[in-house]
């Protein structure tokens, strides 16, 4: 997990600052040129605070301020006022496309690639254990201290485990660290550019990056102006919810406070996990293992993302259920054709998943928790101020519990055990590079007749990047808010009764 | 024993009072008997976001407030 995840800096603050413009001028349906003075109104001072120039610094967030509106991000090369292109863009496709995460690419540092340097730590010692295990002879003792010669250097960190004096240290690029899936790579300039063939929209790089210089796109000014128009929206929100919006703010209060904003109606997508956990536990019990070896979730778009992009032999073992997102927005749907659903969860990689071609009719918007907490501000909701008003209870134990890392197998295996009688043995893969990982292993056939969880995101979707507490606690809330839950188990749930369980 | 409240209102949460508060809990398992943690609803402070987040360190007002401000001056009380 990347060290920054769960700290508040002005990167976060920055980001969250320019949701809540956003937010705000959609609200007031302010003109275009209003759009222009959001780097003004962020960055207000009269000198640079955090780069070279306070130019490049509005620079930056005027970028950020077409990513949160959904446009693609534009190199500089051109000269065009950012009201400009908003106005070609709102009165043209307004549409969020792929790539979903991208590099500002003037805000990214260039931080030095992977490589194994000697620090002042080093005292030239007489024992120089570090050249003495280099399997590529890179280490030479020069007159000061050990050089590593990064032309030889394989970084294989011998050296740096041989130092009594931790005088070597490893340096990698953060975003590059973060991302499990090696999709970060250098463009022509040095700066970070996402591969997007690789790239599985997970959002880490995001959290990761100590610059700033990444970012997702946002839909919150469409959803906002679909409130507005008075359309029929409806919400449905991620199991990892509760919580994200302080100590007050109880679950029925972000219900409440939901409604105030306009949103005609708001589910728990656990009631969609229900539904998904039941459908797999079905999947399995017909197929594995004589149609297939092993089933694979299918909650995480990065996870199924990593099987098609990484590892494509996998994929058709990767349950096609639909997701509890999906389901949740099918049961909301199913009574109100007219309705437009907006799904609000931790996750970056679900704006893709709502975009795809089977998914884009069933769910029309996707925000993130830490968005909706800026939409909150800008509309001026003060949630520990609303009025509770119905218990929220559309959702078993196990449909909660689906947001923390195991959750989901556990789900399933539970209504194996109850209706097929079967106990699966279950792997769990647990952030991105352990995904890539297990499924590797399951392409060499080591992972016959298990159930096989994939989460992109380390501890599971409350530690995705669009949450704003810390994971462990977010885990703690969701386990909590599981307990209350009116049903033990998937196959209790009342609201399934319409359905074929 | 030290008493801080720290506000848990829409605008302090979304700029960082909800960090403070994990920081000031974590202190808080390392010194249970000198610091007591009160979450309160808005403070009425932050008419302007940038105001935002509010924590009182007993009768001192911090606006704007820094994880690292508010928890050297409950340090310092506690010494």
């Amino acid at each position: 997990m990347s060290k920054l995840k769960g700290i508040y800096t002005d990167i976060v603050k920055i980001r969250r600052m320019v949701f809540a413009e956003l937010a705000s001028l959609a609200l007031k349906d302010a003109e275009c040129e209003e759009f222009d003075k959001i780097p003004y109104r962020i960055i207000d001072t009269e000198e640079a605070t955090y780069r070279s120039s306070i130019f490049k610094e509005r620079a930056i967030v005027a970028a950020r301020v077409r990513m949160g509106l959904g446009m693609d991000y534009e190199t500089n090369q051109e000269h065009k006022l950012l009201s400009e292109g908003i106005r070609d863009f709102l009165n043209n496709d307004n549409q969020l496309k792929e790539p979903l995460v991208n590099v500002i690419r003037f805000a990214c540092e260039k931080c030095p690639t992977n490589a194994h340097f000697v620090t002042n730590n080093c005292r030239k010692c007489l024992a120089h254990p570090c050249s003495i295990v280099c399997p590529v002879d890179a280490v030479s003792i020069e007159e000061h201290a050990a050089v590593i010669d990064q032309e030889k250097c394989i970084n294989c960190g011998k050296c740096k485990e041989a130092c009594p004096y931790e005088a070597i240290v490893n340096y990698e690029r953060p975003c590059a660290a973060a991302c499990g899936v090696d999709a970060i790579e250098s463009d022509d300039y040095n700066r970070a550019s996402i591969n997007q063939n690789k790239c599985v929209s997970c959002g880490q790089c995001i959290i990761a990056c100590p610059f700033g210089a990444i970012a997702d796109k946002s839909m919150i000014y469409q959803l906002l102006k679909s409130i507005k128009r008075g359309e029929d929206v409806r919400a449905i929100i991620a199991p990892s919810f509760v919580g994200q919006f302080g100590p007050l703010v109880s679950a029925e209060k972000i219900v409440a406070a939901l409604k105030k904003l306009g949103m005609k109606e708001v589910r728990e997508v656990s009631l969609g996990a229900d539904f998904a956990s039941l459908h797999e536990a079905e999947l399995f019990a017909e197929d594995v293992p004589e149609q297939q070896p092993y089933i694979g979730t299918s909650c995480c778009p990065s996870w199924t993302y990593i099987a098609d992009k990484h590892v494509p032999e996998t994929r058709e073992n990767i349950s096609d259920s639909s997701s509890p997102m999906i389901f949740a927005a099918q049961s909301v749907k199913e009574n109100n054709q007219d309705s437009k659903v907006v799904f609000i969860g931790p996750c970056v990689s679900k704006k893709l998943e709502a975009l795809s071609e089977n998914v884009k009719d069933e769910v029309d918007f996707v925000i993130t928790f830490e968005e909706l907490a800026a939409i909150f501000v800008a509309a001026d909701i003060e949630l520990t101020k609303v009025e509770a008003e119905e218990e929220i209870s559309d959702a078993s134990y196990y449909g909660r519990a689906y947001a923390n890392a195991g959750g989901v197998a556990e789900a399933i295996r539970q209504n194996l055990k109850e209706k097929y009688e079967i106990d699966p043995p279950i792997t769990k893969a647990d952030g991105l590079a352990d995904c890539r990982k297990t499924l590797t292993k399951a392409k060499a056939g080591v992972l016959e007749g298990h159930l096989v969880e994939g989460m992109a995101c380390e501890g599971g979707c409350v530690g995705g990047p669009g949450t704003l507490l810390a994971t462990n606690r977010g885990a703690k809330n969701v386990s909590k808010f599981a307990d209350q839950s009116p049903y033990k188990f998937a196959f209790e749930n009342d609201k399934l009764k319409d359905r074929d369980k | 024993m030290v008493k801080v409240k720290i506000c848990a209102g829409s605008h302090c949460s979304l700029v960082g009072a909800l960090n403070i508060l994990e920081t000031l809990e974590e202190l808080q398992e390392e010194y249970p008997d000198q610091i007591q943690i009160e979450r309160v609803e808005c403070l009425d402070k932050c008419e302007d976001i940038k105001k935002a987040p509010v924590v009182k360190v007993d009768d001192e007002l911090i606006t704007s407030a820094q994880n690292q401000i508010v928890i050297s001056k409950v340090m310092e009380r506690i010494k």
